[in-house]
């Protein structure tokens, strides 16, 4: 099978070239000059907010979007008419953006299969072959009769992506099938394409807005404003950008926090946590560095790491100063609502919908001034929690406090004392930012005074100044998400409630949108509970709940919740091979059932750091696979979760055959 | 700087219930105007409705004619007389345009099928000579029903043409026999028109027109904003506020209103009087009133639309599907009297019967309340209870 060698013998090999790529929809410049190239075998990741241009970029290769400028050529065949768009269809497979929006929901599982293998003159025969062996890989063959519309969001990705791939194209288009969905299905998603990338020799280009998941790619490109930033491997990305990242905790932290800005461009808190980026590859020399930027700040717990990708976006970002949105003006410090105190007691709470039990017996506590993290797949019940703490739907059983009012006979006055930002963007697009800021005031009972005052207070503290009378619908997703809290905190409230605010939002943006919530919290004593499909952003939180089935089944600080997966399942290491995909049958042989690709790379857990260690290598090494590299890795909130529900998802599946 | 005494600006309402009420008022106006502000912002729906209440009221006035005119005749003339060519010419206009001779009944037959003519008369050889032998004649006439309206008030008028012409040549004949006058027994009808003396067609259209408007636009502006919120999710962020279902509804009824009427007066300043010359018998206020109370009845079933659909799409097509019957059968594409039984009763559900009672009786007979009370009483029940259903699937849908 060439496939699998193909990163190391088919360079030249190009499927897709695109130069000097414009894209315009009337007067706005979608994408602006863009050069890429694919090549056979691999996957090419487009990594970028939304907005940036990927789309466009994607529908364009896939012939399915004319351009004003530039050239596309896939498998050699200029795509500037009609005629040639259909001539390539034949080989490509294209997955629109959206969870299913390609697929019929009224159809099962089989049906949509069976139509897109019809609509691609499959043959009976290959399809049959073919269906049997990808509904195994993706366990959905258990679902086979089950209308679309009744999957959860991975499982249509999943379903998405065997539509997509069931003519066996030589080039796979993907725009964005991750998000949304959640952490284990992205995971699960992630090694399906790869398995069945290298075993029939595709090609892939895919789009994400998650920056954790570039490493995940051969090679990629960076899009910021419709223009590639950046490109290249992970690892010659990395390089590009050097520097460390210091982790540590010291206190008092705002102050921290105030010093370390004024020499660091990347300063970020994470619980007790402090993160920083230091422009240095040198660790003893980035150490000094902090030290010498904290002054009499003693740092404790500290440790230097090997920058993530996210971080060396960021500080490309920074570099190219493209972002005019960083507001100087800091949020003035309002008025403090008391540390003491809980803002938020869920005891046992219980919601039923009909005989299925959508929460079951949550408890939980959050003190004024603490950021608390729900978190869970979709479907895992978070929403839920929050719609019953807000008042707006009734617990079967259980009760509740939130701001000092019972959830059960005072809802009233809880959604007097409470903000709200709900999952999708929800103000008025077609208002403009005064007015929908004035709306929210009248809705709260503002008087003019206190009206103007708070309309200020946002203003500033959101970094909207020169916005006011533009049209929210014109906005940049990171600006609108600032409004959004803006209009939550109209009121002053003591506790902030936050469905997944940050979907869509460019790195740079949802830092920005960090740092206020972590102002907020320290400074003024608001109570923040919030749920994210972000695992990285997790970790800005004080504690944090994992949500499985309506349950609480791990909670605790992101501290203690990795120790608590380092005690059970050992350390996470990470292994550079030549040969990939080899390697992760060798180490699974070898007894490290969990290891997994990660991109190029492999990640596995080894109870006995030493002993495993050097068992892996062996393991590697004696089947002739050459090891570039074999490290720990700090464990991510995200292999906790995947490792919390994956050990759940089993338990589950032995208790229903037992 | 926002303090705690910001707080306590912010929920004082433990206060009198005085500042309860305004506090509540305070939040309908917000949501109220935040409706008429988006409305504002789109502008193709902004020209629609301007087109529905202007241009479009005057295209029906003056297009839709439910009355004979213009119906395309056929002769067969198989007698070439003087009785033949004295028939012929009693078919006149506006009623009827003569298009020409056949010289044979099958052609006629043709185009009646082929559809360029409309009535095929046939006159027998001999006609002449029949009536002077004072013989009974017969003459054939063939109409076109495929339309049957104007086919049979085809079939009618030309009956009566013939009648008439027959009981002019009995006349003339007895008058011939006998030099004195003698007396006749007759009865003849002598019709006394009253509310639009003119027979004027184009103020019923226009009106009716005027209605169908404000039924549609009553239904579908509010429901498309309340669905656009449940689409966009703006209405749960409403929801953890401290604004009530009922404001949230009332808010979108009450702006849309407030267009629905603006619109109407449009109508009725540059359209109904000085185009079509309608007479405003009655209070122009009280008209506007009703109108008012009809609005606020089918926003009502607008919103309870609204609360069980998910897009605007399946707004659109309840609207087909509730709107529709309504339109064509409370009376102002047919006459109410002329359906079937069950149909009426029915209908009585309707709101739209009611104000169309209202309106006409206002506008162009002129009548007040002392009369129309029974209807706008039933008229603000039906709107209670469709508001009342409307809020309670609101409320139940999120609890």
């Amino acid at each position: 099978m060439e496939g699998k060698e193909a990163l190391q013998t088919q360079h030249s090999d190009t499927i897709v070239r695109v130069s000097g790529f414009v894209k315009r929809y009337k007067k706005d410049v979608a994408v602006d000059g863009v050069d890429l190239e694919v090549r056979r075998g691999e996957i090419y990741g487009l990594i970028g907010p939304d907005g940036s241009g990927k789309s466009s970029l994607m529908k364009a290769i896939a012939g399915v979007l004319t351009y004003d400028a530039g050239a596309v050529d896939v498998f050699g065949t200029r795509v500037d008419s009609e005629r040639a768009a259909e001539r390539i269809k034949p080989n490509i497979g294209f997955l629109p953006q959206g969870l299913g929006l390609n697929l019929y929901p009224e159809l099962s599982i089989e049906e949509n299969i069976d139509f897109f293998a019809q609509l691609r003159l499959v043959s009976d025969r290959d399809l049959a072959e073919r269906k049997t062996r990808l509904l195994a890989m993706t366990r959905l063959e258990r679902f086979r009769d089950r209308p679309m519309k009744n999957l959860s969001g991975g499982m249509k990705q999943k379903l998405g992506l065997i539509c997509t791939l069931i003519h066996e194209p030589d080039l796979a288009i993907l725009d964005e099938p991750t998000t949304g969905v959640d952490p284990v299905s992205r995971r699960d998603f992630w090694s399906i394409l790869t398995e069945l990338l290298q075993e029939k020799g595709m090609t892939a280009l895919v789009s994400t807005a998650y920056m954790d998941e570039a490493a995940r790619f051969h090679r990629l490109s960076f899009l910021s404003r419709g223009k590639v930033l950046v490109s290249g491997t992970p690892m010659e990305v990395q390089t590009l950008v050097p520097g460390s990242v210091v982790t540590f905790e010291t206190t008092p932290q705002v102050q921290a926090i105030a010093r370390l800005k004024q020499s660091f461009k990347q300063v970020e808190s994470l619980g007790p946590l402090l993160h920083v980026f230091t422009p240095t590859a040198d660790q003893s020399e980035a150490r000094l560095q902090i030290n010498t930027a904290l002054g009499d700040l003693v740092p404790t717990a500290l440790r230097v790491d090997e920058p993530e990708l996210e971080d060396v976006f960021v500080a490309l970002l920074l570099q190219k100063a493209e972002h005019k949105e960083t507001s100087d003006a800091q949020p003035t410090a309002e008025a403090g609502h008391g540390r003491d105190g809980l803002a938020i007691e869920a005891e046992g709470l219980i919601r039923d919908f009909g005989s299925f039990r959508a929460v079951d017996r949550v408890s939980f506590q959050v003190k004024q001034g603490e950021i608390f993290g729900l978190l869970g797949a979709n479907g895992a019940g978070k929403t839920t929690v929050i719609k019953m703490l807000n008042g707006i739907l009734l617990p079967t059983g259980g009760a509740g406090r939130v701001a000092g009012a019972d959830m059960r006979t005072a809802a009233g006055s809880i959604k007097e004392r409470i903000g709200y930002m709900s999952q999708a963007f929800s103000l008025y697009l077609d208002l403009t930012v005064e007015e929908n800021i004035r709306l929210f005031a009248g809705i709260y009972g503002l008087d003019k005074r206190a009206m103007s005052e708070r309309y200020r207070w946002i203003i500033t503290m959101a970094g909207l100044s020169g916005y006011e009378s533009s049209l929210t619908s014109r906005l940049p997703m990171g600006v609108r998400q600032r409004l959004a809290l803006g209009c939550a905190l109209v009121h002053n409230p003591r506790v902030l409630f936050l469905d997944e605010p940050t979907s869509g939002v460019d790195p740079i943006g949802r830092r920005h949108f960090w740092e206020i919530l972590s102002r907020l919290a320290r400074e003024a004593g608001v109570a923040i509970l919030i749920t994210t499909h972000y695992m990285s952003e997790a970790e800005h939180c004080d504690n944090l709940a994992l949500m499985y089935a309506g349950r609480i089944v791990a909670e605790g600080s992101p501290v203690d919740m990795k120790r608590q997966v380092e005690h059970e399942a050992g350390r996470l290491f990470e292994v550079v091979a030549e040969h990939p995909a080899k390697a992760l049958v060798h180490l699974r042989q070898a007894g490290f059932h969990r290891a997994a690709l990660f991109g190029t790379k492999l990640h596995f857990f080894c109870r006995d750091p030493v002993r495993d260690r050097d068992c892996a290598r062996h393991a590697l090494e004696g089947s002739g696979v050459r090891v570039i590299s074999l490290h720990e890795r700090p464990l991510s909130l995200e292999d906790v979760f995947v490792y919390r529900v994956m050990a759940l998802e089993q338990a589950a599946k032995q208790e229903a055959a037992a | 700087m926002p303090g705690p005494e910001l707080e306590e600006r912010v929920n004082r309402k433990d206060g009198s219930s005085f500042e309860v009420v305004r506090l509540w008022a305070l939040r309908l106006v917000v949501m109220t105007r935040k409706e008429l502000l988006q409305l504002g912002r789109d502008v193709p729906l902004l020209l629609f409705l301007l087109y529905s209440f202007s241009l479009s009221v005057y295209i029906s006035g003056a297009g839709i004619a439910m009355q004979l005119s213009n119906a395309s005749l056929l002769v067969h003339d198989g007698d070439h007389s003087e009785s033949s060519r004295e028939l012929i010419h009693r078919f006149r206009e506006p009623y009827f345009r003569f298009d020409g001779d056949v010289s044979d009944p099958k052609e006629g037959l043709a185009r009646l099928d082929r559809g360029t003519a409309m009535v095929l008369l046939d006159i027998p050889p001999r006609f002449h000579e029949s009536i002077l032998g004072r013989e009974p004649v017969t003459v054939q006439l063939q109409v076109d029903t495929t339309n049957a309206p104007q086919g049979l008030s085809a079939a009618a008028y030309a009956a009566r043409i013939v009648g008439g012409f027959s009981f002019d040549l009995a006349l003339s004949r007895l008058g011939a026999a006998s030099n004195n006058q003698m007396p006749m027994p007759m009865v003849e009808s002598a019709h006394r028109v009253w509310f639009n003396q003119d027979q004027d067609e184009t103020w019923f259209q226009s009106i009716s027109h005027i209605l169908r408007m404000i039924t549609l636009f009553a239904f579908l502006l509010p429901a498309a904003a309340l669905v656009r919120e449940k689409e966009h999710g703006t209405v749960e962020q409403l929801l953890v506020s401290p604004v009530t279902p009922l404001q949230i509804m009332l808010s979108k009824v009450l702006a849309m209103t407030l267009v629905i009427l603006a619109a109407t007066t449009l109508a009725m300043v540059t359209v109904l009087k000085p185009v079509f010359g309608v007479p405003i018998k009655g209070s122009a206020s009280l008209f506007l009133l009703v109108t008012v109370l009809y609005t606020f009845t089918i926003a009502g079933l607008g919103l309870f639309a609204a609360t069980v659909t998910k897009n605007q799409a399946q707004v659109g097509m309840i609207a087909l599907l509730v709107i529709a019957p309504m339109l064509l059968l409370s009376g102002i594409t047919t006459p109410f009297e002329a359906m079937p039984p069950w149909v009426q009763s029915l209908m009585a559900l309707s709101p739209l019967r009611y104000y169309i009672d209202v309106t006409y009786g206002v506008l162009l007979k002129g009548v007040g309340l002392e009369l129309l009370w029974d209807s706008i009483l039933t008229m603000a029940l039906l709107g209670g209870v469709l508001f009342g259903l409307g809020l309670w699937r609101f409320r139940r849908q999120f609890a």
